[in-house]
């Protein structure tokens, strides 16, 4: 298993008057390769769930193993290099630098991995490449258009090659047909062998993943394999 | 995360905020430049008066006594007579008369000079004691004295005045209308910036004191000699000399504290007058080092400030980099070196700014231009630097403490 989460409770204010119980024991396993979804309305607790996932966050009680290691027994230097090297992050909101370039935006983690320039370059070039930026990369996040902005986001996410792809409501900020796109984006990587995990509101997006799991007041209502027409 | 990229996207962040990057700034380049400024000032100031003490000469003991009802020549005579006892102290002693009256040398003439020498009487030991050498004929002479020779020896700067490259060996000039032959010139000693300006020491005549009565006659009275000056033979018998001479007066004169006295004396010594002018010195440096001290501080106050509201700014900027893999050390470092950037420009545009302001405020003050010291401006760009790091820790700890959830959520 690749992720594995056993028992996950986040709890804000434990104990106090205005407790939160933003994910009240939850266990779920995706296996390397997996396509889900995880659905639900806001505040279902899926973005809590994303931020566990994505180890932004720690759970309040439970156990996180991610592709084999505990990672609720990990430092903040050792998250660090998690989320670097195994979590490619792709946000609703693109969560560009706005004073870096395309290029530097999509070069930023392979500087954080202390990469070699001159590996970098192909390494960021060839993200580009992929998401048809290739020639937009001296551009900055304000001068492009919010369906550019969400490919150099995934471009970044994917400059790594991470085996996860996180994609958080990757198309809430962009109109039906570059959210399409972007979808297909997903859909390839997860043809190449990206574990690929999407967190959305929408059933209509959710009907075209493989796996669902749908999450409700902390607690997961319902996980399912479904045949889907594009594979 | 390397060194160059960090100080390039440094560099970008503090472009993109240039307005307030520079206000922020401001404060270090008015602190340093006023702190360059002031030493320099501070250090100028002492280095003339050390070169005024330096060119005066070592170890003089300055000795002002008068004796009422007793000529004056007598009590040189004492004097003399009890310096020649402490010969293992005493190099020298002599009157040191300063008087006031016209010189006159062909054309030449003291009273329409701009500076017009300084006249003194003084006996063959007074340039051993004031610090002069002979560079042109001879000095006075014992015989001079007791002959009563009308004879004279100019200083450098006198001797330019009155006989500009001429030599003046063997002419005669007018003291108050009484004939002086020049039998010397004394080499230059003064080479301060103030001689260079007019006031120079090198501007003297030395007449021997036993011509009081050649001058008498014509009409101006010099008798009154209660100037004197002596030479210590070392530093290490300089105050042993001068509490001897002190009791000697105190014995001749009559201590003034008891009220049984016959005159008054008093005997200094310009080398001590020098150590606590060093002294006061040192404590006026120290002091602006203190207001250096403060003034950087409320720059660095000012850094640490607008270090915190760019953190603020970039919170969402950090949540990311965090997502995407930044340790806290590379975000600590990130802000660290933004802000030695801008502590290192306000640093070196500071050090830029301090170079008028000294030529003004020195120029005001001292009546001529000093440059600040090398070394100052390498301390003042180190010292702002290490300002940075002291200053912009305390907001890139806490930009770097950030939880990437929060940081993310931040607007």
């Amino acid at each position: 298993m690749l992720i594995q989460i056993q028992n996950v409770f986040k709890i804000y204010n434990e104990g106090f008057e205005n407790e939160v119980r933003a994910l009240n024991g939850v266990s779920l396993s995706i296996d390397r390769g997996e396509f889900v979804a995880i659905v639900g309305q806001s505040g279902s607790g899926k973005s809590t769930l994303m931020n566990i996932l994505g180890c932004l966050d720690i759970p309040t009680y439970g156990d996180y193993h991610l592709d084999g290691t505990d990672i609720t027994e990990r430092s903040d230097r050792q998250l660090s290099h998690i989320r670097n090297k195994q979590i490619g992050f792709i946000f609703q909101g693109f969560n560009l630098i706005p004073t870096l370039s395309a290029y530097e935006n999509v070069e930023l983690p392979l500087v954080y991995q202390g990469i070699r320039a001159r590996e970098r370059e192909e390494r960021v070039m060839d993200a580009l490449e992929r998401v048809n930026l290739a020639d937009r990369c001296e551009h900055k996040p304000t001068q492009m258009s919010g369906g550019q902005q969400q490919r150099v986001a995934i471009a970044r996410a994917i400059a790594t090659h991470p085996p996860i792809i996180l994609a958080d409501e990757p198309t809430g900020a962009l109109d039906s047909k570059t959210g399409q796109h972007v979808l297909e984006i997903l859909r390839r990587l997860y043809k190449e062998g990206t574990t690929i995990i999407l967190i959305t509101h929408d059933n209509g997006i959710a009907a075209t993943a493989p796996r669902v799991v749908r999450i409700s007041d902390g607690v997961i209502i319902e996980d399912r394999q479904q045949e889907v027409t594009w594979l | 995360m390397n060194l160059v990229r960090s100080i390039k996207m440094a560099f970008k962040s503090i472009v993109a905020r240039r307005g307030r990057t520079f206000l922020t700034m401001l404060g270090i380049i008015i602190g340093l430049a006023a702190v360059i400024t002031q030493i320099t000032y501070v250090k100028g100031q002492s280095k003339e008066i050390m070169a005024y003490y330096e060119s005066m000469g070592t170890n003089q003991i300055q000795i002002s006594a008068y004796k009422w009802g007793s000529g004056s020549a007598n009590l040189f005579q004492s004097l003399y007579d009890y310096c020649l006892q402490l010969d293992d102290l005493v190099e020298g002693v002599t009157p040191n008369v300063y008087i006031w009256g016209t010189v006159q040398y062909g054309t030449k003439n003291s009273d329409t000079m701009d500076y017009s020498p300084q006249l003194y009487l003084g006996s063959d030991q007074w340039s051993l004691c004031n610090n002069f050498t002979i560079s042109q004929g001879r000095d006075l002479t014992y015989l001079d004295i007791k002959a009563a020779h009308q004879v004279c020896v100019l200083g450098s700067r006198a001797k330019e005045l009155f006989f500009d490259y001429s030599d003046p060996i063997g002419k005669t000039i007018t003291l108050s209308g009484v004939p002086f032959e020049v039998v010397g010139v004394y080499a230059r000693k003064d080479f301060s910036e103030s001689a260079e300006m007019g006031w120079s020491l090198d501007n003297v005549i030395v007449f021997p004191y036993s011509t009081t009565r050649a001058l008498a006659a014509s009409g101006q009275d010099y008798s009154d000699m209660s100037e004197f000056v002596a030479k210590a033979k070392s530093r290490e018998a300089l105050t042993e000399a001068v509490t001897r001479l002190d009791g000697f007066l105190a014995g001749l004169i009559g201590d003034p504290s008891t009220g049984n006295s016959y005159g008054h004396y008093s005997v200094y010594s310009p080398e001590q007058g020098r150590e606590s002018t060093e002294e006061a010195n040192k404590k006026q440096e120290n002091m602006m080092a203190g207001v250096a001290a403060i003034s950087l501080l409320v720059g660095g106050i000012g850094i640490m400030n607008t270090m915190l509201v760019t953190v603020t700014e970039r919170t969402r900027e950090i949540g990311i980099r965090k997502a995407i893999g930044a340790e806290r050390r590379s975000i600590i470092a990130q802000f660290l070196i933004e802000a030695c950037i801008i502590c290192g420009i306000g640093g070196l545009l500071g050090i830029l700014a301090s170079y008028p302001a000294c030529w003004i405020y020195c120029r005001k003050e001292l009546g001529y231009i000093v440059n600040p010291d090398a070394s100052i401006m390498i301390t003042g760009v180190v010292v702002s630097v290490l300002l940075g790091v002291v200053f912009g820790m305390y907001p890139a700890i806490k930009a770097s403490g950030l939880q990437p959830v929060d940081a993310l959520r931040a607007e």
